[in-house]
């Protein structure tokens, strides 16, 4: 196991989680590009079609699209299948919305893009309260 | 954020625990986006569909307690002088009793549909509010859903929202306040991305082409098209629903066309980046190509009104449609408000649509209901894009007339 990354960032919805990254230098609509009940990416040619969200730390730009994000987002959270926390290069106002009513932990403006040094399947722990990621390299 | 004291007290609770976690959404929704404070809306298009097929398996529990959320928010007043429409369902009330709605849900959003109209929601069920008499003046603040509405409202009226979700929608509805952020402000208003475009623009479709090409390279951004004339209403509808699919974008600036850009420099606030992406026909065919992917040539779906159609759009498919018969195997779906089908009927042009074998859909559409099917042909880039994932359908996206013909053929037979 190698040694944890730790870079620092804004929180823009407190709270601490854990868990596997989930990364693509994409935007994502939560409605019409995620199954709630799947809890899969469903966009077709989208980098992370097929990939199952919950319990991830989903590093992405941003979210994009429709406005029912917030609502799939939070048909997803009671479905057990929402990312445990957001880790985004930009903030859109919807994704903010979605982690404020869902208590989603997320965290924007990284020192270093999340991209350089966050890759699919690193243990990432997010801390919005503190604006830290901690990021250990997959084995 | 920077409270007034009546404000502070409904957050407080002086108003009760639901408008106290509404005041909570908009106080902290703010102070993440960077609001200083709270101003008054006096216009909103909110959304309160029940899950039902749209999350189709999910449990008991997760449909029941979405739906007592809803209930809860449609249990208060709206505000005072704010009009407030509705978004689309994910059923339409034209048919409730299928085997694809669940019966605990139907009944649901009967019971919230009435709700909401007592407390005060015009129950429009459209995602073109602007169509059906929502059409808010220059400079008016407003807390719209459905991002191609927001678009629009921006950028072809000249209002003022951001990309609202269900929650703070609601909120806004129920307190009449927004936190003031984004392109509610002058300097967050200014084009981050030039586009020259030397395309010919030919119909509504070649605009959502050119929205789906310039929302995926402006993110977040504004957008500025300069060198094309100026668009109708459908092409503008268009316009806004690609832009806000392929990106997240709240406005564009249509150089001489978006009521605060009347020029180029204008839309930059007098700092046009030298920079500039190009818009030419090439492009324009290749946005075409990204959403083509039959793997044959018959189609077993043609879907029309993505965004819901206008009068003027129902009209002219009423037209290639008159006197014709659409193929056996084949549904043809308009999806438009209730108040333009009303139209429709006066004018006679749902008759002629359905003596066609077509129907005019109302309350929703096909990607919202995930209605299955095989082959879709439509003119909405949104539609196509969506119902990729959505429907698990393939794609293909043309103009409204060869969409017609493919519906009479019951084949794709090409754009002429």
């Amino acid at each position: 196991m190698s040694e944890p990354v730790t870079v620092k960032g804004r929180g823009v919805v407190g709270g601490c989680a854990e868990g596997e990254a989930l990364v693509a230098d994409a935007m994502l609509s939560f409605w019409g590009e995620v199954d709630p009940v799947q809890g899969t990416v469903i966009a077709v040619g989208h980098p992370l079609e097929g990939c199952c969200l919950r319990g991830r730390v989903l590093v992405i730009r941003s979210t994009k699209g429709s406005s029912a994000t917030p609502m799939v987002l939070g048909l997803a959270k009671l479905e057990g299948n929402a990312p445990v926390a957001f880790v985004n290069l930009e903030v859109d106002s919807l994704a903010a919305l979605g982690c404020i009513v869902n208590s989603i932990p997320m965290i924007t403006d990284l020192e270093r893009s999340p991209f350089e040094f966050i890759r699919t399947g690193d243990r990432v722990r997010v801390d919005a309260d503190r604006g830290i990621v901690e990021v250990t390299a997959r084995g | 954020m920077e409270l007034t004291a009546e404000q502070q007290s409904v957050l407080d609770g002086s108003r009760g625990p639901y408008l106290a976690k509404c005041m909570r959404w908009l106080v902290e929704w703010g102070g993440v986006m960077g609001a200083g404070r709270l101003i008054p809306v006096t216009n909103t298009h909110a959304l309160f569909p029940v899950a039902n097929v749209m999350a189709r398996g999910a449990s008991r529990h997760t449909l029941e307690q979405q739906a007592a959320d809803l209930r809860e928010a449609c249990s208060h007043a709206t505000a005072p002088g704010c009009v407030c429409t509705v978004h689309t369902l994910f059923l339409t009330m034209d048919e409730l009793d299928t085997p694809e709605n669940d019966p605990e849900q139907v009944r649901a959003q009967r019971e919230i549909n009435a709700l909401a109209a007592e407390a005060g929601f015009l129950n429009t069920f459209t995602c073109a509010p602007y169509l059906v008499g929502n059409v808010p003046l220059k400079g008016e603040i407003c807390a719209w859903t459905e991002s191609s509405a927001v678009v629009y409202a921006n950028s072809i009226l000249g209002a003022r929202t951001t990309r609202h979700g269900t929650e703070s929608a609601m909120a806004a509805s129920l307190l009449g306040l927004v936190p003031e952020f984004g392109v509610l402000l002058d300097e967050h208003r200014k084009g981050t991305l030039r586009i020259e475009v030397s395309a010919d623009l030919d119909s509504p479709t070649d605009w959502g082409a050119l929205g789906y090409f310039a929302g995926n390279r402006a993110g977040l951004g504004i957008p500025v098209f300069h060198g094309v004339r100026r668009p109708s209403q459908d092409e503008a509808k268009q316009l806004c629903a690609a832009l806000a699919t392929s990106g997240g974008v709240s406005m564009c600036h249509i150089a001489g066309v978006t009521p605060e850009a009347p020029t180029l420099e204008a839309a930059f606030h007098g700092d046009v980046p030298a920079e500039y992406l190009s818009f030419t026909d090439e492009t324009l065919r290749g946005m075409y190509r990204a959403l083509r992917n039959p793997t044959g040539e018959e189609i077993d779906t043609v879907i029309l009104g993505c965004p819901h159609a206008s009068i003027h759009e129902i009209a002219e498919i009423a037209a290639l449609l008159k006197g014709r018969r659409i193929a056996a195997h084949v549904r043809l779906w308009v999806d438009a408000a209730r108040a333009t089908r009303a139209s429709a009927d006066a004018m006679g042009y749902t008759a002629i649509i359905e003596a066609a074998g077509g129907r005019i859909l109302c309350d929703t559409c096909p990607t919202n209901m995930r209605m299955p099917a095989r082959r879709i042909v439509t003119p909405g880039f949104k539609q196509a894009h969506y119902a990729r994932g959505m429907i698990g359908a393939e794609v293909i996206v043309a103009e409204t007339r060869p969409c017609i013909e493919a519906a009479v053929a019951g084949r794709w037979l090409g754009d002429e």
